[in-house]
C-alpha cells in the first residue's frame, strides 16, 4: 500500500508540474481549435502580415525538398501568443499573427504527399518561427 | 535474461533501423534522427533501472545523466552564468545518478511493474509531453521521440523474455512470462500497482502532444506509400542514381 500512494503521489506531483492545458489551435474542422479570452491590447499583436503568402513561400524555398514544386493553401492570419518552454523559464515568447498553412511536396518518386499542417508565426510582416502540425501545447489562438 | 551488451547492442541496433527508416521517410531531419536514434538507445537500458545489483546499469546511468546535463546546459548557455551553469550541472547530474536511480531502486522490485508493457507506453507519453511543454518541439517530433523510448523499452522487455527459453534443455526458465507482460496480478498489492499504471495513461494523454501529425507519418495510407518508395531504388538503378 505503501508503495502505491508513493506511486499515486509522483502521478499527480508529475501532472501538478505541467500548466494546465491551454486552448490549443486547430488547422480546418472545428475539433482541435480552442480561443482563449484575451485581456491583451489589441495593439500588442501589431499589425496584421499582408504579404504573408509571399513571404511563406519564400521562407518554405530554402527549408523543404523539392520546394519549387510545393503547393500551398493558406488561411488568414490570426492572432496569437506563444509561451516559452518551461525549460527556458515560461512566460510569453512571442506575440504576433499566425497564418495556419498547408503544404505538400512530392515524395523523391514524384507522388504528391498528404498535405502536411504549419503554422507560421509572425511579427509583422517577419516570420519568427515555423511550427509542424496544427496545435502545440504553448500556443495559444486569441479571439 | 540478456546482460548490459545485449540489451545495448540490441536497442541501439532497432533503433538504428527505426530512426534511419524515419529519416528515409523524411519524417525526421539526420540531426532528430540521431536523437531519436540516441533516444531508442537509452529506452533499451530503461527497464533495469529497478535492478539492484547490476553494474552496467550504473555505467547507464552515468551516461543517461550526462547527456540530460549537457542538454540543459545547451539550453541555457544563453542566459546562465558560467557558476549558474556549474550548480545546476551538479545538481541535474548527482539528482538523476543517485537520487533517481536510488528512489526507484528502493520503490521496486526487479522485473516488477518496470518490466510491463503499460509503463513502455508511459514512458513513451512522457518523453513526448516533456519535449513539448519543456522543450518547446513540435507535435510529430515530441511523439517520434517518444514512441523511439517505447520501442526501445519493448526490445529490452522482449530480449528478457525471449533469454527466459532455455533452447539447449527445451524448456522454460523460472525468469518465463516476468518480462513482456501487462501487468502484475498476483495479490492485491500488485493489482493496485497495476490499476494505477493503467489509470495514469488516460491522464498523461490529456497533457501530451496532439497525435495526429504522428498517426499521418507513420500509420496513414500515405505512410505506406511513403514507406514503399524507399524500400527498393525508386528508378531501378542501384547505388548510381
Amino acid at each position: 500500500m505503501k508503495h502505491s500512494l508513493v506511486i499515486l503521489s509522483l502521478s499527480v506531483l508529475f501532472v501538478g508540474c505541467v500548466p494546465a492545458p491551454q486552448p490549443t489551435i486547430g488547422l480546418g474542422t472545428g475539433i482541435g481549435i480552442g480561443t482563449a479570452q484575451s485581456h491583451e491590447n489589441n495593439g500588442a499583436y501589431g499589425q496584421p502580415p499582408h504579404l504573408y503568402a509571399t513571404a511563406i513561400r519564400t521562407y518554405f524555398s530554402t527549408k523543404l525538398k523539392r520546394a519549387s514544386q510545393a503547393q500551398y493553401r493558406f488561411k488568414p492570419p490570426v492572432k496569437a501568443y506563444k509561451k516559452k518552454g518551461l525549460a527556458y523559464g515560461g512566460g510569453v515568447a512571442w506575440r504576433g499573427w499566425l497564418v495556419e498553412t498547408l503544404v505538400a511536396t512530392p515524395s523523391r518518386t514524384g507522388r504528391l504527399s498528404t498535405p502536411k499542417p504549419h503554422m507560421i508565426l509572425f511579427s509583422g510582416e517577419q516570420i519568427v518561427e515555423d511550427i509542424l502540425g496544427k496545435s502545440h501545447k504553448l500556443l495559444v489562438k486569441v479571439e | 535474461m540478456a546482460n548490459f551488451n545485449t540489451h545495448f547492442t540490441v536497442a541501439a541496433g532497432a533503433s538504428a533501423l527505426v530512426s534511419a527508416t524515419l529519416l528515409s521517410m523524411e519524417v525526421v531531419s539526420p540531426q532528430e534522427a540521431v536523437v531519436a536514434f540516441a533516444i531508442g538507445t537509452l529506452g533499451g537500458l530503461l527497464p533495469d533501472v529497478d535492478s539492484a545489483h547490476s553494474k552496467s546499469i550504473k555505467v547507464g546511468f552515468n551516461v543517461l545523466s550526462l547527456l540530460i546535463t549537457i542538454m540543459l546546459i545547451f539550453v541555457k548557455s544563453s542566459t546562465y552564468s558560467l557558476i549558474e551553469m556549474l550548480i545546476m550541472s551538479v545538481l541535474v547530474f548527482s539528482g538523476i545518478r543517485y537520487a533517481f536511480l536510488g528512489f526507484f531502486r528502493k520503490i521496486s522490485k526487479h522485473r516488477g511493474m518496470f518490466h510491463t508493457i503499460p509503463v513502455a507506453v508511459i514512458w513513451a507519453i512522457v518523453i513526448a509531453i516533456l519535449c513539448q511543454w519543456f522543450f518547446d518541439l513540435n507535435s510529430l517530433i515530441s511523439w517520434v521521440y517518444g514512441v523511439m523510448i517505447c520501442l526501445g523499452y519493448l526490445v529490452h522487455l522482449t530480449l528478457d523474455e525471449l533469454y527466459s527459453v532455455d533452447l539447449g534443455n527445451r524448456r522454460m526458465k523460472k525468469s518465463s512470462g516476468t518480462a513482456l507482460k501487462f501487468g502484475m496480478f498476483k495479490n492485491r498489492q500488485q493489482q493496485v500497482h497495476t490499476a494505477i499504471i493503467y489509470a495514469m495513461i488516460p491522464i498523461l494523454f490529456a497533457l501530451a502532444p496532439d497525435m495526429e501529425m504522428i498517426q499521418s507519418a507513420l500509420f496513414s495510407k500515405d505512410a505506406w506509400l511513403n514507406f514503399k518508395d524507399i524500400i527498393l531504388p525508386y528508378d531501378g538503378r542501384w547505388f548510381f542514381h
